[in-house]
């Protein structure tokens, strides 16, 4: 047993753990988001996707012992005053969204990428999406919706 | 010492299990009991107070086995000494139209004939053949399968699943546990990916046999991503021996094909695939056809439905002797086929004929054509051999003479519409088309229509289940009906208001008015409860409405030709691709990939898009990448994202180019058809044409590796250098 405190989406939390707990697990099951999403426990297929201290880190394979000190952002925490955020707006937009299964990781992604970079090229969006699994839409809307992301926020939308 | 492991409630085997299940053949044990038919197969299952204690229990169980012979594809079961997999084959209640063989490994055998063969092989000038194989594949949504089953205290059973059948898995429980199915409620909250595996009943009969022994509690088991592939579903699996005969002038005579399908342990999920394989003969018309489908049990997971629902494979075969016939009568690939084309008047394999709104092959092949193959072919270079390839398509519903869409509209007293449905919504968008649908009919924004977000079988209109591309034309059809009959009460009650007949009246989506006086009316938000008289009087029905709507005259196929009414409701498109291939890494490349389907009418641009260029990444994937492996005791070894390697955006096409033909047709909802399957039918023939157009060698098993194309370059080479 092992007592960790952290941020989430800006709220302060301190729980006791077990150890082996991953981060998603704490996520879903300790501070029920359920918006991150499992997908596989191995890391290969980035539904799970949050960001730790600014870094997009795939939840299911980041030991929640690491936690301790952290700030994490999840789908959750990312509209503001009850507006979607334009990474949000755009994946919508662009139809990227079919069974939505995979959009909150690969937002999250996206997320962590514009605030370090929102001038990436294409080849740079598709390094960052090819972390992502998705069997729906066949990556094209993605694609589209990572640039018409890019577009909104930075005209402010 | 698993049950005295930590936050342990119960261990539960197949032990006591009295019953098997099925919706189709009643074949599958809830957990195995006393054999283990493939390697995932349910034997025992914790239940524990968490996951994890279950996990560190499950760990302590100890299993002996006595090793049976494991036959993985079809043709090994089939053989005279093998062993039976199920010794009660054929003693298992089954649907009448179904035809095990008692005493081998066969669960179904179907037939479609269509006069005789032996005449049609002398009338033939020409033949081509081939084995076509479609190995093992997961239809792998990101969302594993995941079920909570709940026997309640007052003899009622709540299930929460992942499924998109709950009427199914409702009554399946209710005759299982013979209660009301009344007594069964079923919910189907939001589902991460579908395509196919997620149908018929899949994991929700084993949870509710684990949670029948602990009465009054909920238990829940969400499949890791390894059982998602081991004790789920998988797909595919078909071998096909197909022949095709014509004439000199390229007229089609014949087709003749025996299906093997390897279906796994279990044949419940998988016999309608091997039908669906076997009844199909692509876009034209065979004056004869002998086509046998064998669906025979294998030791493998069982093989379920996987986006195109058998008619991949037979498009498979079909379309890749279509190109080698071509090259046999040295004729153009697209001057044969559009001599056989499915025009007016011409016969499916299943009898039914082709009329005028069933759509236009011609048009679809035409477009493709323009695009992929009006300009000069690219010459091979330095580093890469090109080629083309082409497919036509054409697929039906696979329903059944009952499988209805229901529909419920309740007007607000503000208005704006509540609509429910039983369609499982899976990502194709269908509450989408739901909403436009019914902005449509009842005149008003789609903005004031709100669409049901969870299916709740006592609160949902009955569905038979949300399978076979066809809620569109179905639902879109419940949806016009159940708002008509809306339409209707707002008249009647106006009629009351207005002190006139119901015919006298106009419906406008803000009030109904007199026809010869639109200045005298009433407001729609006056009658949504009935119309209440200035003294308060109230008279009329208040206004909410239900319906349903199945595809009209849909039949069971002869018992001795196979043919019937299967289709109904068909949806024709062509694909066709440019691909490029590394001489250096045998890597296929594809630099466009274009598909065209005459959709009748175009609902939603956006989500047809999306389903068109989804589906064809499904089929890229099935083509070239994904591949279930097992080793030779059965055991599955790349369960994982990580071994079982669909694509990512990295092998996306360079291009994806969709267009959409308007054929209006005349059963859909305003004309429109089914597409979530097709796009996948014609990737795997395109591209093995494609292959063949740019190296000269004929392909027929799929998923073709670039290892495999490196070998083929090799040999190439050797053959014009003798290096």
């Amino acid at each position: 047993m092992e007592i960790i405190s952290f941020k989430v989406n800006g709220i302060s939390k301190t729980i006791q753990i077990e150890g082996h707990e991953s981060l998603l697990d704490i996520l879903r099951e300790k501070v029920n988001l359920t918006g991150t999403k499992r997908g596989c426990d191995d890391g290969s297929c980035g539904a799970c996707t949050v960001v730790v201290n600014g870094e997009a880190v795939k939840s299911c394979i980041f030991s929640a012992k690491k936690l301790n000190g952290a700030e994490v952002i999840t789908i959750e925490g990312i509209t503001k005053n009850g507006d979607l955020h334009p990474i949000q707006k755009a994946m919508i937009d662009s139809g990227a969204i079919q069974c939505g299964f995979c959009t909150p990781g690969i937002i999250m992604e996206l997320y962590s990428l514009f605030n370090k970079n929102l001038n990436a090229s294409e080849n740079e969006l598709i390094d960052a999406l090819a972390k992502h699994l998705c069997r729906c839409t066949g990556y094209e809307s993605i694609l589209d919706g990572a640039k018409l992301a890019q577009r909104y926020i930075k005209e402010n939308k | 010492e698993t049950e005295k492991s930590e936050g342990v409630i119960k261990v539960v085997t197949g032990k006591n299990c009295k019953f098997t299940y099925g919706d189709c053949i009643r074949d599958r044990y809830p957990m195995a009991v006393d054999k283990v038919r493939y390697i995932g197969e349910p034997v025992a299952a914790v239940i524990a107070d968490t996951s994890y204690h279950a996990k560190q229990a499950v760990k302590k169980i100890k299993v002996e086995y006595e090793k049976l012979p494991v036959y993985i594809d079809a043709l090994e079961s089939l053989k005279d000494d093998a062993v039976l997999i199920h010794e009660k084959n054929g003693e298992y209640w089954h649907l009448p139209s179904y035809k095990p063989i008692p005493k081998t490994n066969i669960a179904n055998y179907y037939v479609l004939k269509k006069g005789d063969i032996d005449r049609a092989v002398k009338e033939s000038d020409v033949i081509v053949e081939g084995e076509f194989n479609y190995k093992f594949g997961s239809s792998s949504a990101i969302e594993p399968h995941g079920t909570i089953a709940w026997f309640h205290e007052d003899n009622t059973v709540e299930i929460w699943s992942s499924s998109i059948c709950p009427a199914i898995i409702q009554d399946d429980i209710a005759r299982t546990y013979s209660i009301p199915a009344s007594n069964v409620r079923v919910h189907i909250p939001e589902i991460g990916g579908c395509f196919g595996y997620k149908s018929d009943v899949t994991i929700e009969q084993t949870v509710a046999y684990i949670a029948s022994h602990v009465k009054g509690y909920p238990v829940k088991w969400v499949a890791s991503r390894k059982e998602d592939y081991t004790s789920t579903l998988i797909g595919h699996g078909v071998r096909i021996k197909m022949k095709i005969g014509a004439k000199k002038d390229g007229s089609l005579v014949f087709i003749q094909s025996k299906v093997y399908h390897s279906t796994g342990a279990y044949a419940d999920t998988g016999v309608n695939i091997t039908m669906a394989a076997t009844h199909t003969v692509g876009v034209y018309e065979f004056p004869y056809a002998l086509c046998e489908g064998y669906t025979v049990y294998t030791n493998t997971p069982p093989v379920g439905a996987f986006r195109g629902y058998g008619y991949q494979y037979a498009h498979f075969a079909i379309e890749r002797l279509m190109d080698m016939l071509a090259r046999k009568l040295d004729m153009d690939i697209f001057e044969l086929r559009e001599k056989n084309y499915l025009t007016k008047n011409k016969k499916f394999g299943t009898g039914e004929v082709v009329n005028e709104d069933y759509g236009d092959i011609k048009k679809c092949s035409d477009t493709i054509k323009n695009i992929i193959f009006e300009k000069e072919k690219l010459k091979e270079d330095d580093n890469y051999f090109y080629g083309r390839g082409f497919a036509a398509v054409v697929k039906a519903p696979k329903g059944a003479p009952h499988s209805s869409k229901g529909c419920y509209v309740k007007f607000n007293g503000d208005g704006s519409v509540s609509i429910n449905m039983g369609g499982a919504e899976v990502g194709q968008g269908l509450r989408t088309v739901v909403q436009q649908i019914a902005a449509e009919t009842l005149k008003i924004e789609p903005e004031r229509i709100h669409v049901y977000t969870e299916i709740d079988t006592q609160y949902s209109p009955w569905e038979w289940q949300t399978i076979g591309s066809m809620f569109t034309v179905q639902g879109g059809r419940a949806v016009i009906r159940a708002c008509q009959k809306a339409i209707d009460k707002l008249i009647e009650n106006a009629s009351y208001a207005l002190r006139t007949d119901k015919d006298m009246l106009e419906y406008d989506g803000e009030k109904v008015y007199l026809k010869h006086n639109p200045d005298v009316f009433v407001k729609v938000v006056d009658l949504v409860r009935g119309y209440m008289h200035e003294d308060g009087v109230t008279v009329g029905e208040v206004v909410q409405a239900t319906s349903d709507a199945r595809l009209p005259r849909y039949s069971n196929p002869d018992p001795e030709t196979g043919q019937g009414n299967l289709g109904v409701s068909y949806t024709f498109g062509a694909q066709g691709c440019e691909i490029r291939i590394d001489k250096k890494t045998g890597e296929i490349i594809i630099d466009n990939f274009a598909s065209a389907f005459d959709i009748g009418k175009v609902i939603n641009p956006v989500q047809l898009r999306g389903q068109i260029v989804g589906g064809v990444m499904i089929g890229i994937g099935g083509t070239l990448y994904e591949e279930l492996k097992f080793d030779k005791d059965g055991r599955l070894i790349n369960p994982h994202f990580s071994t079982y390697k669909f694509p990512t955006i990295k092998e996306m096409p360079k291009k994806y180019e969709v267009v959409f033909i308007e054929t209006p047709e005349s059963i859909g909802p305003y004309g429109a058809r089914g597409i979530g399957e097709h796009p996948v039918l014609g990737v795997a023939p395109a591209i093995l044409n494609a292959i063949y157009d740019a190296l000269g060698v004929d392909l027929y098993e799929v998923p073709v590796s670039k290892e495999k194309i490196l070998e083929l370059i090799k040999d190439k080479i050797k053959e014009k250098t003798g290096v």
